[in-house]
């Protein structure tokens, strides 16, 4: 108990200020958050709002138009992506990337071994086994990625940062399309990281999952962060009502002007899969 | 001659500067949080131009790149080049003979013409399917092959230009339809894993096939097609002082100085009279305006009736074509073997490139530009032997550089 | 279970290694034959270390013959222009190496028109006893190796940022480049008639007891055999590593690999830079064995051969890979001879090239990872699904709650 409170200690991710635009698009202006310790964080925002851009951004994907990023002190804004990585910042993808034409087994190794230059393969596949255990997988361990349903995949990515063993994770969008009971282990899965004295950061569409599950809830609207407190706080901050929850919960005092009909409807963004609804048609495809 | 080293050395300068400004600008314009997607090619093309006199004003106030930049820098640069290559050669015909540039610059956009009539095949049919044909060669070989065959035959050997033609369309757009249909289709209907790879490797089957097939029909040794149609004779403005235009069966002469053989000219317009007509096709008729629709949006042109997958049998089916008529014009203009076609598909990849794959005025004006280097490069380069050898290796040299500086090309869609 | 695999994996190869080294015992008297094992053995490597860089790493290069002819021609211009003297020639550019002098032969000199090199001028005024040495061709290999092994390394970091048919295309214009300026620079390449290549053993060799002249077969067998399994080696040892891993994973999916830690840049370029190193080895073993090296080598043909062998193998097996190649090139050899019906003569030199070819296209378009590799996944992953079926119904069994249900049959493609 004693060390995991060492590491909360540890544990910080500061992001200052962050800007991003895409050309004449701005979709990140002036986010400014801090993680301190294990925490549980919920990210909210309506399609195209940016969050999949912050995500990108804190796992060094993408440069920030401005801003800086610092993970226990260090910068990592200016990293390239494998070397977020290895600092301990992990990520799950909106669109479901298992290595396809790899077992599951070797799909975990990837990160196991990429984090440790001098370990051999033998030492991995025992935790790789006891991952699989805990995913109710072990009995794909030979199987091709590309053999598993789309809920296994995602669940595949959950295993993979398991092994990668990062200091904060960043799921982007991990509900999307699976299968409920498979959600399940999710939860678990998300129960113990955090408990391991891991941050979380959860982004998701699903309000009921995010308010169950997160103790702080950030909320974006096209590219500002226009919340952040206690999950029970920010749902009746008019700002949010107006932006964002208003589309979701019937309730009936919410203000929606002209204003909040144009949030409600759902954009779709050119060159960006919307996962949630073709993931099952690629499973086995 | 020390002068020679002159050419060196300037064109080391524009090497090392272009160099410079290429690798260092986009990061001094992404550093200050600007637009940087035409940072490396107008690096490139400062550097090239000004040397470090342009680059630190450049790195200072890090202005938009403009059209008119762009422009100014690569006339600079070209400018630069060519006095260096005066003072170096003066002796060279390039330098001093002036009918004689004219001569290889009216040829080199002749040539260029049917060059691009091959590269928009090959754009057709990225712009539709999204593949790179690696048999396009193979099409335009076997185009030349029909010609020569129907003109040697007692069958159709009297039948005249237009009708080979006709014939070497019939052929080549049959076997591109064949094809697409049996091994591309697949790729749409999603049987295919990694269609990109697959793609490229089975266009490649379908060359290495086409290539022996030929070869085993027709046998290894090297034909040529007769003159399609002879010039009018004709002397302008007469006989005695034909300054203007004098023509024999074989041969144009303007100005007294541009000579322009026959072939290469009747090869040229049947160029243009077809890219008109393909013009025609993709713009005012209704199957034409279903493939313009397919390859801009897949989804919204089926979704309002068009059939995705005829268009794509289609494209690639007319794509080749294209390439097949080329061929088919060219069949009188240089000898013809089964192998013809590996450096005219290397040509072409290269003006896909050069113009941005998938664009049709790309592929027209990187035609143009590529006919012009190559007629030059084989006219102006000092050593005559290295001249000849060196002639694939203009076009690698356009595609390195657009590939390392413009990887969209001239007219591509900016990423 | 486990240790079936294991016999299958190191017990058959060795023992397939073994009959390739002791074939000679049967076939040694047979020069056509070992001509040709030593040929399949040449196109093996170059099948194999490309299906590590097309297959495995994803990187469709169709450079990988021109790694093989920079690694031939840089052992060809060292042998032709590197000799070494005991003493000064003064004539020469010349260096002291060792006591000795490492003398470059002005490249000039010994163009097509004048047979004569500043070596031949010096000569006559040399001291009497002394020595011109024509260093060790293994050198040259060493040098053939460390070129093809640069100029991997140059175009892997170009190639970088391209993606598939970019790349392709870059990689072809590399080619044409090359051959391009190889057939141009008289002066050094001796363009179209090419340069000759010493012998492996300009002198013989005493193998077992038994001398060989220098145009025997047996004792090139072996060292293009000894090239084969070192490569085949190296290969199975980089992919059953790290390397291995992390390429696969790259080819996959590059933003997921790198997000979970995998350096992109550094494993692409090393299996760049690796697999040209392999081509360029087997350049110079080849170089060496036929005796000559000319652009030739680079012309498309080859290159699709080399691709066609490595597909119809399997191209995501590198074992499957050289299968193919050892057995596409007897097949094609088999078929070599013409025959005659009635009026017609079928040239089957090229007849047999465009089967070649049909071969090609229907693998691709039917059996995706090529008709040999099927065959080994077959044996090494048999019990794979049955596997999968036994463990899930043993979790169905203990009434796991949580089993899961998809992932039928485990198909094993
Ligand atoms: N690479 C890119 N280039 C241009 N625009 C982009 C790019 N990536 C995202 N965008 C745009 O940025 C906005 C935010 O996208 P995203 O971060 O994916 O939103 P979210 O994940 O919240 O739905 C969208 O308008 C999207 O179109
Ligand atoms: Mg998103």
């Amino acid at each position: 108990m004693s060390k995991q409170g060492d590491m909360q200690q540890e544990l910080a991710l500061d992001v200052n200020h962050l800007f991003k635009n895409f050309g004449g698009l701005q979709v990140l202006s002036d986010v400014n958050f801090k993680i301190r310790g294990p925490e549980l964080i919920g990210l909210i925002g309506p399609n195209g709002a940016g969050k999949t851009t912050l995500t990108n951004i804190l796992d060094g994907a993408l440069k920030p138009s401005g801003g800086t990023v610092y993970l226990n002190g260090k910068r990592i804004d200016t990293l390239p992506p494998y070397l977020v990585a290895r600092a301990g910042l992990g990520r799950t993808f909106q669109v479901t990337r298992a290595f396809r034409r790899m077992t599951v087994m070797e799909n975990l190794l990837v990160p196991a071994m990429a984090l440790h230059a001098t370990a051999s393969r033998r030492e991995f596949e025992e935790k790789a086994r006891e991952v699989l255990d805990f995913l109710t997988m072990s009995h794909l361990t030979n199987e091709y990625g590309r053999a598993l349903s789309g809920g296994q995949q995602k669940l595949l990515e959950l295993g993979r940062l398991l092994m990668l063993d990062p200091r904060i994770v960043i799921l982007d969008e991990p509900f999307a399309g699976v299968h409920p009971r498979l959600m399940e282990i999710i939860y678990e899965w998300i129960y113990r990281v955090n408990d391991e004295g891991k941050a979380i950061i959860l982004i998701s569409h699903d309000m009921e999952t995010i308010f169950t599950l997160s103790k702080r809830l950030l909320v974006l609207n096209y590219g500002d962060l226009i919340a952040d407190g206690d999950p029970d706080v920010v749902k009746d901050d008019p700002l949010v009502k107006a932006a964002y929850l208003g589309e979701d919960e019937p309730a009936p005092a919410s203000p929606a002007g002209p204003e909040s009909a144009k949030f409600a409807l759902p954009t779709r963004q050119p060159g960006q899969d919307d996962s949630a609804d073709d993931e099952e048609g690629r499973v086995n495809a | 001659m020390a002068n020679q080293q002159i050419f060196l050395l300037a064109l080391l300068w524009v090497v090392f500067w272009g160099a410079i400004g290429s690798l260092f600008t986009p990061r001094i314009y992404s550093r200050k949080d600007l637009d940087i997607s035409r940072a490396t090619l107008g690096g490139a093309l400062v550097g090239a131009a000004l040397g470090p006199i342009g680059l630190i004003p450049l790195w200072i106030y890090t202005p938009r790149f403009t059209n008119r930049i762009y422009a100014a820098a690569s006339i600079i640069v070209l400018g630069i080049l060519i006095l260096a290559f005066a003072r170096a050669y003066p002796d060279n015909l390039c330098v001093s003979d002036g009918g004689f540039v004219a001569s290889q610059v009216t040829n080199g956009i002749v040539i260029g013409l049917i060059y691009s009539l091959m590269a928009l095949g090959l754009t057709l049919i990225y712009s539709i399917l999204g593949i790179v044909s690696f048999a396009h060669g193979e099409f335009y070989m076997v185009g030349g092959m029909v010609v020569y065959f129907m003109s040697a035959s007692t069958l159709f050997g009297r039948a005249g230009a237009w009708v080979w033609l006709l014939g070497a369309a019939v052929v080549t757009f049959v076997i591109g339809a064949i094809f697409e249909i049996l091994f591309l289709r697949p790729m749409g209907e999603g049987k295919i894993e990694r269609p990109k790879e697959y793609a490229i490797l089975v266009t490649f089957g379908l060359s290495f096939f086409l290539q022996y097939l030929v070869q085993g029909l027709a046998g290894a040794n090297p034909v040529k097609a007769p003159r399609f149609f002879d010039f009018p004779v004709i002397e302008l403005p007469n006989a005695e002082d034909p300054y203007l235009i004098k023509t024999t069966a074989g041969n144009l002469r303007l100005f007294d100085a541009v000579s322009i053989p026959n072939t290469r000219f009747v090869s040229a317009m049947i160029s243009v009279l077809l890219l008109f007509a393909l013009l025609f096709f993709l713009y005012r008729t209704w199957t034409g305006r279903g493939l313009r629709a397919v390859s801009e949006d897949r989804q919204a042109a089926s979704v309002a009736g068009i059939n995705p997958y005829r268009m794509n049998t289609l494209a690639f089916a007319l794509g080749g074509m294209l390439a097949g008529l080329s061929g088919a014009t060219l069949v009188q203009v240089f000898t013809w073997l089964p192998q013809v076609g590996i450096p005219a598909a290397a040509r072409s990849f290269v003006i896909i490139v050069l113009g941005g794959m998938g664009s049709l005025p790309g592929a027209f004006v990187g035609g143009i530009i590529v006919g012009l280097v190559e007629a030059l490069g084989a006219g102006c380069v000092p050593d005559p032997a290295r001249a000849a050898a060196y002639i694939p290796a203009y076009g690698m040299i356009i595609l390195t550089l657009t590939l390392l500086l413009k990887p969209t090309g001239l007219f591509g869609r900016e990423l | 279970m486990m240790k079936r695999s294991t016999l299958l994996r190191i017990g058959l190869p060795a023992a397939l290694a073994f009959l390739l080294l002791i074939a000679p015992l049967w076939i040694g008297g047979s020069p056509y034959i070992m001509h040709l094992a030593i040929t399949a053995f040449y196109y093996a490597i170059l099948a194999a270390s490309w299906s590590l860089l097309a297959g495995y790493a994803g990187q469709f290069s169709f450079a990988h013959m021109s790694f093989m002819a920079i690694g031939a021609y840089a052992a060809a211009l060292y042998g032709t222009y590197i000799r070494i003297t005991t003493v000064a020639t003064e004539t020469c550019r010349e260096i002291p190496f060792f006591g000795r002098w490492l003398v470059i032969l002005d490249p000039i000199g010994i163009s097509q028109s004048s047979q004569t090199n500043c070596l031949d001028l010096a000569r006559q005024t040399m001291p009497a006893g002394s020595m011109i040495i024509q260093p060790s061709i293994w050198w040259g290999l060493l040098f053939g190796v460390v070129a093809g092994g640069l100029f991997g390394l140059l175009i892997g970091a170009l190639v970088l940022r391209l993606r598939s048919t970019y790349l392709a295309l870059f990689t072809i214009g590399f080619s044409e480049i090359l051959r391009a300026v190889i057939s141009a620079e008289i002066d050094i390449t001796q363009g179209q008639s090419g340069l000759e290549m010493a012998p492996l053993f300009p002198n013989g060799i005493t193998l077992f007891g038994h001398s060989y002249s220098a145009s025997d077969k047996i004792p090139p067998y072996y060292v293009m055999l000894a090239l084969f399994l070192v490569i085949m080696l190296i290969l199975s040892w980089v992919v059953s590593s790290r390397i291995g891993l992390f390429i696969r994973a790259i080819r996959e999916d590059q933003e997921a690999s790198a997000a979970l830690g995998v350096h992109v840049v550094r494993y692409k370029v090393l299996v760049f830079t690796i697999t040209a190193m392999m081509a360029a080895a087997a350049g110079v073993i080849q170089g060496h064995y036929i005796g000559i090296i000319t652009p030739n080598i680079l012309i498309i043909l080859q290159m699709s051969l080399v691709i066609a062998m490595a597909v119809i193998g399997g191209l995501e097996n590198i074992y499957a890979a050289a299968i193919g190649a050892v057995i596409l090139l007897f097949g094609l050899e088999l078929l070599r001879n013409s025959f005659t019906i009635g009026p017609v003569t079928i040239d089957m030199t090229t007849w047999r090239l465009v089967a070649f070819g049909l071969v090609l296209m229907i693998t691709l378009r039917f059996f995706r990872n090529g008709l040999i590799s099927p065959l080994i996944d077959r044996v090494m992953r048999r019990n794979v699904a049955r596997e999968t079926v036994a463990l899930r119904n043993a979790a169905t069994a203990a009434a796991t709650p949580t089993a899961t249900t998809a992932g039928e049959g485990g198909s094993d493609e």
